[in-house]
């Protein structure tokens, strides 16, 4: 176009503009109906884009830290006050935890239980965000190359952040509970209901399925309870935060948006989130996967 | 800030490629910085719609530099890296482009706070479309709050937007 002249330039722009208009309708409405179509696309994109986000998101991470640490000047103080307390706390714990630790151990010893899968971790920064008021995911600076798969669980030391929904060489998509398309298996501990966490892109997912006299109270603590075998159990999520409306809802332990590097943890269970089949492939069988339908894709 | 903005309604043309290449550039930078994760709580959910601002900014002033193909091709980047449904940003932006086009002599060389309370009439209907968009897409009604705030926020940092806009198009460009 940029050989022609301005008149026929601005023609040309003039017809390429409903075109234009017509072809972006046409991937909103096919995307909608074969969700895995753009997905090699959107892959390479994030893949070739990863370097340089990752590069231009150190700036405001930088600065982050400059206030952080301005905040933790002034809080000095009393944070040394409260982790005096926290620490004498957690040294009873401590104590604890190795009591039952090697009773544990003897019990299994007893019983010749197999060991868990060993896990292993892959910390990932974080590149982006979604930047939008309809999709809560987040863009981390690690992929297939570095052993990210699909289905893994995204985790910081608080708990559970999300699920790892697209990989590419370089970079991944982690798809937060808080998102619409999140649903995650829960069990609320105190009453052990079970109940799916399905986000709705508020701050607080809220808790579906639940038994109808289930006697939930705030301050429950909610963990992962590894039903369809796509997260591990007992995975910390977050507590039962409010009991107005329709469903609970949950306010999860990780503070969602100032997660700045996250953990994908690999528990040996990825398999359990089957690959999507791109309609074209699947013949005249829909074969639905469960999981997949079940845990909602994008 | 200047109060009156620059351009005129016949652009005129612009022989250094940098500057030719600059709407683009400063559109697709909006993008980057837009999916920027910030670390404030609860940002990414309200983050300002910078790339309406740089789409509404060269509509009005360098509509020619800004062509249709350039935009969509904007608005799929965008779409991929932050994880939307692909088109929509690219529709959402030609769309706003189609609407500005057709009413942009009412902004060319008028004072700011008319060119403003453009963007705010223009970000009105785009933030309207994309929540019944979404709405439909998703199949569920989805918390409208989110969205007004988000357009107050984006009608609110479009002044830093077209200043920083306003001076860099001078600065490559010259004045009108």
């Amino acid at each position: 176009m940029i050989g022609l002249s301005p008149p026929r330039r601005a023609a040309m722009q003039r017809v390429a503009l409903p075109l234009l208009v017509l072809l972006s309708a046409t991937m909103v409405i096919l995307g909608k109906a074969d969700q895995v179509m753009f997905e090699s696309l959107r892959v390479s994109v994030t893949d070739t884009a990863s370097p340089a986000l990752d590069v231009l998101s150190r700036p405001l991470a930088a600065l982050g830290h400059l206030t952080d640490r301005a905040r933790d000047f002034v809080a000095v103080y009393e944070d040394n006050h409260r982790l005096a307390e926290e620490n004498e706390r957690l040294l009873n714990w401590q104590q604890a935890a190795l009591n039952l630790a090697s009773e544990n151990a003897r019990l299994r010893e007893l019983l010749k239980l197999t060991p868990e899968p060993a896990t292993t971790f892959i910390t990932a920064r974080v590149i982006a965000n979604s930047g939008g008021a309809y999709v809560r995911s987040l863009m981390v600076h690690a992929g297939s190359e570095n052993g990210v798969e699909r289905g893994q669980a995204a985790v910081t030391g608080e708990g559970l952040v999300g699920r790892v929904s697209e990989v590419g060489s370089r970079a991944a998509r982690v798809l937060l509970v808080t998102d619409l398309n999140s649903r995650v298996p829960v069990i609320v501990e105190g009453p052990q209901q079970r109940a799916l966490l399905t986000g709705d892109n508020s701050e607080r997912p809220c808790l579906r399925y639940l038994d109808a006299g289930a006697e939930i109270k705030v301050g429950d603590r909610v963990v992962t309870s590894g039903q369809g075998g796509v997260f591990p159990p007992r995975l910390p999520v977050g507590v039962v935060a409010s009991l107005d409306g329709e469903s609970p809802r949950v306010e999860p332990y990780v503070e969602l948006s100032r997660v700045e590097y996250l953990r994908i943890v690999d528990y040996g269970l990825a398999d359990g989130l089957p690959k999507p089949v791109p309609i074209a492939s699947r013949g005249g069988r829909r074969t639905e996967p469960l999981a997949g339908a079940q845990l909602g894709r994008r | 800030m200047g109060l009156k903005s620059a351009g005129t309604l016949a652009p005129q043309h612009v022989e250094n490629p940098v500057a030719r290449l600059l709407p683009i550039a400063t559109t697709l930078l909006a993008t980057v910085i837009s999916i920027q994760p910030a670390h404030i709580p609860g940002y990414a959910a309200l983050t300002p719609a910078f790339t309406l601002m740089a789409v509404y900014h060269w509509t009005i002033y360098r509509p020619d530099l800004l062509p249709p193909f350039g935009l969509f091709l904007v608005g799929i980047i965008q779409d991929l890296l932050a994880g939307v449904p692909p088109g929509v940003t690219a529709l959402v932006l030609l769309l706003a482009r189609a609407v500005v086009l057709r009413h942009r002599r009412h902004f060319v060389n008028r004072l700011f706070p008319f060119v403003w309370a453009g963007f705010m009439m223009l970000t009105g209907g785009v933030m309207l479309f994309l929540w019944t968009l979404h709405c439909l897409l998703d199949g569920v009604l989805v918390d409208f709050r989110g969205t007004v705030f988000r357009a107050v926020l984006t009608v609110s940092m479009f002044p830093i937007a077209s200043f920083l806009l306003g001076r860099t198009q001078r600065t490559f460009m010259g004045a009108d």
